[in-house]
């Protein structure tokens, strides 16, 4: 495999515990983490029908002279030889334009325009807007570092959900790691997300590597949540609705990332997963 | 509701989709609409506020007040909208030029009131920039709310600007040739007739919302025979005046990036140097509009020697203002610059040659204009309608021609590239449409970049790959690293004849042993333009693509220009 993993370096001890997660993630699927450490608060991504500006808060600025070191001895920790993003092209001279050419990202929790509500567990609207658009996974880390045995992937029958599944399958058949499949009956039977997965061609592979689908009642959402073990990476499909949806709607993403301490993984609508 | 919608996408297929050009004149015409909408909102609120702070200018603090716009224009942009500094129009350039029209959608506003918090202030700057950067970033939206193609976008960007430039000015033919000119670089039926109407659509809000028609209305002057030798003559002192102008606007913002001064600190020092000198001269505060109303009316005031200095001093203040952290364009101060230069070439004709029938001061105001718009952006065709646009008339179309030609080829001369392009240039990312570079920047390297490679390891026994080569077709097999799944180095089958001939050879080397190390590698981040001088530099065919020492792929010569000729064709059958 040679997949890429965006890496946004900050550094500091909350900065190092994310990059140790994504080493982890990065190792456990053989994929290589590339960091950028950034020199301007903000950065651009351009995707196929969209521009995303994504506004860093100070602390990613912090200590310019040691945090080249500082990744460079996570990385010989991990034993896995360091590789650095440097951009190059600028949109304006503070604004770098980042390659939207990678294969997962991991996305600090603080990418946000809110970052005052981050301990709250808010994800915030750019993390959001990412999410919407990015052709690749996102890694939402956990706070501290933690390593996961398992995947729990959140299987709901949109064809996001499908695009989380197929992820999922991707990711334990590289790290070998056990994998669940769990399902809230929101209106149909069990059958209905069976066939679904009949009918995708997945069938196969679903038996191969799915240790167990667990369905739950539509009001037995929390007690999923708590059921999931602590060590597993949730794998979810996400449409990274817009502010005003966001308020009226509410958001079971918004609600899953605050509550549950496990790393997630997240394939927005423009996602794009290949088992290839 | 399904059939609600059914309907709908039967419209929209019958409708839209039976032509793009209904797509692209429809949604023109709303880009039009509202980047002339935000035009006349700056246009009003700028002059609104003017007016207001127009009597405290007279006391002595009021130099303070620029500052203070600055400061604000500064921290409004950098803090709430967090956005790059920069005047806009290249930004929009480098949008087109790079990533098919893609504008963020906080560029429709921050830029319109960060500019009017500077200009409105005093600061010497001018409202068009920022309603070009804020009308293409509309025209940018809307495509993508439309969910429409790159090519598509990028027409509604020129719709923006046009719809901009249209209502600012009230000047419809030239917020068209600006917008293709300047931001697009290429004239294309597809995008002529949606950016006409846009320019329209654009002129016509203004005028239901402000009835004059004409900016600046000139008296009816006649021109002379003499006009031509005094036209050739201004074109050349406005070419060195552009060049000055341009000089000065790097070298400030240049200087202000090595002042050790926290960013909004220089704003309001540079805000506060232009509050000075305005105490003094107060025509070269704001936009200008007021003093170039009376040079092209002909009955400006002031005496030969305070215009002149009034050139430079306009000049300088225009830097200090952009370049230490307002926020504004160029365009209003040219114009202004342009007639200062224009009455200062007209008075030193005048003295010199009391009896020469030529035309009015007004009119040679209205020629310097177009002398120095032509000189700064380079780009004639944009000055000479504007400026008769802007006058109401075509009387001095000859000499408005004469003067921007031979300026903006001296200054092109002088300075290359024109004060829009330059930074670009500068960075290798200007590159207009229908160029090598373009064509090959709009293709994906996903798309050049074939994949379908066998990697071998670098400790694989000869046998065992000359196994590989017999069932397959390539001719190149790059080696990975059995430990790291690095890239090591690749294996080419014509230079490995003479241990395949002899099977003695078989078991005893292994790849490592035979690999090319040396061979030139690309990244995926190199562009198409650089890799294929590579090739041209090192003379192969073939160049494997290493990101981050993984093997992505190769890329070939033969698929380069395959998917050149295609790209170009698709690109020049577009009518």
């Amino acid at each position: 495999m040679n997949y890429k993993l965006l890496h946004i370096f900050r550094n500091t001890p909350f900065g190092r515990e994310t990059f140790l997660q994504s080493l982890y993630f990065c190792k456990k699927i053989n994929a290589h983490p590339v960091v950028y450490i950034p020199k301007t608060d903000k950065f651009l991504m351009y995707f196929s029908n969209d521009v995303v500006q994504v506004n860093l808060d100070n602390s990613f600025l912090a200590f310019p002279d040691t945090a080249h070191e500082h990744v460079i001895a996570l990385f010989d920790e991990a034993g896995i030889p360091p590789r650095f993003y440097e951009p190059k092209d600028f949109t304006a001279s503070t604004l770098p334009d980042i390659s939207s050419q990678f294969d997962y990202m991991c996305s600090p929790r603080s990418i946000s325009d809110r970052s005052s509500k981050i301990g709250l567990g808010l994800l915030g609207p750019k993390v959001r807007r990412m999410i919407k658009q990015a052709t690749f996974p996102i890694l939402i880390a956990s706070p501290v570092f933690k390593a996961w045995k398992s995947i729990s992937v959140f299987f709901g029958g949109s064809s996001n959900a499908m695009n989380a599944l197929v992820l999922g399958l991707k990711i334990a058949i590289a790290s070998g790691f056990p994998l669940k499949i769990y399902t809230v009956l929101e209106k149909d039977s069990e059958e209905v997300y069976r066939d679904m997965v009949r009918g995708s061609e997945l069938e196969e592979l679903v038996d191969q590597y799915v240790n167990e689908w667990c369905f739950y009642e539509s009001s037995g959402f929390d007690r999923m949540l708590y059921e999931v073990p602590h060590d597993s990476l949730i794998v979810l499909g996400a449409y990274g609705h817009g502010v005003i949806k966001e308020i009226l709607l509410g958001s079971k993403m918004e609600y899953i990332q605050s509550t549950v301490t496990n790393n997630l993984l997240v394939t927005g609508p423009n996602c794009r997963i290949s088992l290839k | 509701m399904s059939k609600l919608k059914q309907t709908y996408n039967s419209f929209y297929a019958k409708f839209f989709l039976f032509d793009d050009r209904f797509v692209l004149m429809t949604a023109g015409a709303v880009v039009g609409i509202f980047a002339g909408l935000a035009a006349v909102a700056l246009r009003l609120s700028l002059a609104t506020v003017l007016e207001f702070l127009a009597p405290y200018r007279q006391y002595a603090w009021a130099f303070i007040l620029p500052g203070i716009g600055a400061l604000f224009s500064f921290l409004f942009l950098d803090k709430v909208m967090r956005e790059g500094a920069g005047h806009g129009v290249p930004e929009v350039i480098y949008a087109v030029s790079r990533r098919g029209g893609l504008l963020r959608f906080r560029s429709t506003f921050s830029r319109l009131i960060s500019s009017f918090l500077t200009i409105a202030s005093g600061g010497s700057a001018g409202p068009e920039a920022p309603v070009v950067m804020s009308g293409s970033a509309i025209g940018s939206n809307i495509a993508k709310f439309l969910g429409l193609n790159d090519r598509q976008r990028m027409t509604l960007v020129g719709c923006g600007t046009a719809g901009a430039i249209a209502s600012i000015f009230h000047a419809p033919v030239a917020g068209l040739i600006f917008s293709i000119e300047i931001i697009l670089g290429e004239w294309k039926f597809v995008n002529i007739i949606p950016i006409a109407i846009a320019a329209v659509a654009g002129a016509q809000v203004c005028e239901a919302i402000i009835p004059t028609k004409e900016l600046f209305q000139p008296p009816p002057f006649s021109i002379f025979t003499g006009d031509i030798l005094g036209s050739i003559g201004l074109a050349l002192f406005t070419a060195v005046i552009s060049v000055i102008f341009t000089r000065t606007l790097r070298k400030v913002g240049g200087l202000a990036k090595r002042t050790p001064v926290s960013p909004w600190l220089r704003a309001m020092i540079g805000g506060c140097a232009v509050g000075s000198i305005g105490i003094f001269m107060p025509m070269v505060l704001g936009e200008g509009y007021h003093p170039i109303m009376e040079m092209v009316g002909g009955t400006f005031p002031m005496a030969f020697w305070l215009i002149f200095i009034g050139i430079f001093l306009k000049i300088f203040v225009t830097a200090i203002t952009l370049g230490w952290g307002g926020s504004g364009g160029i365009f209003a101060p040219c114009l202004l610059i342009g007639s200062l230069s224009g009455v200062v070439f007209y008075k030193a004709m005048m003295f010199i040659f009391p009896n020469a029938a030529v035309t009015s001061e007004g009119a040679y105001a209205l020629l310097g204009m177009a002398g120095i718009m032509s000189g700064v952006m380079q780009a004639p065709l944009s000055s000479i309608f504007l400026i008769a646009e802007i006058t109401g008339g075509y009387e001095a179309i000859l000499l408005l021609l004469l003067v921007s030609s031979i300026s903006s080829t001296l200054s092109h001369i002088i300075e290359p590239a024109s004060f829009y392009f330059k930074d670009l240039i500068e960075r290798g990312e200007f590159m207009r449409p229908g160029t090598d570079a373009r064509i090959l920047s709009d293709l994906s390297l996903n798309e050049i970049i074939d994949t379908n490679y066998t990697a071998v390891s670098e400790n694989m026994v000869f046998r065992e790959f000359i196994n590989i080569i017999r069932n397959s077709d390539r001719n190149h097999y790059p080696v990975i690293s059995d430990e790291t799944g690095d890239y090591l180095g690749l294996v080419r089958v014509s230079n490995i004849r003479k241990y395949a001939l002899d099977p003695a050879f078989y078991d005893m080397i292994f790849l490592n042993q035979i690999m090319d190390t040396d061979m030139v590698t690309a990244s995926v981040d190199d562009n198409l333009h650089d890799v294929l001088e590579f090739m041209e530099t090192f003379n192969i065919d073939h160049i494997p693509v290493v990101d981050h020492h993984r093997f992505s792929g190769m890329i070939s010569k033969a698929r380069i220009l395959d998917l050149y000729r295609r790209e170009l064709i698709m690109q020049t059958n577009i009518q």
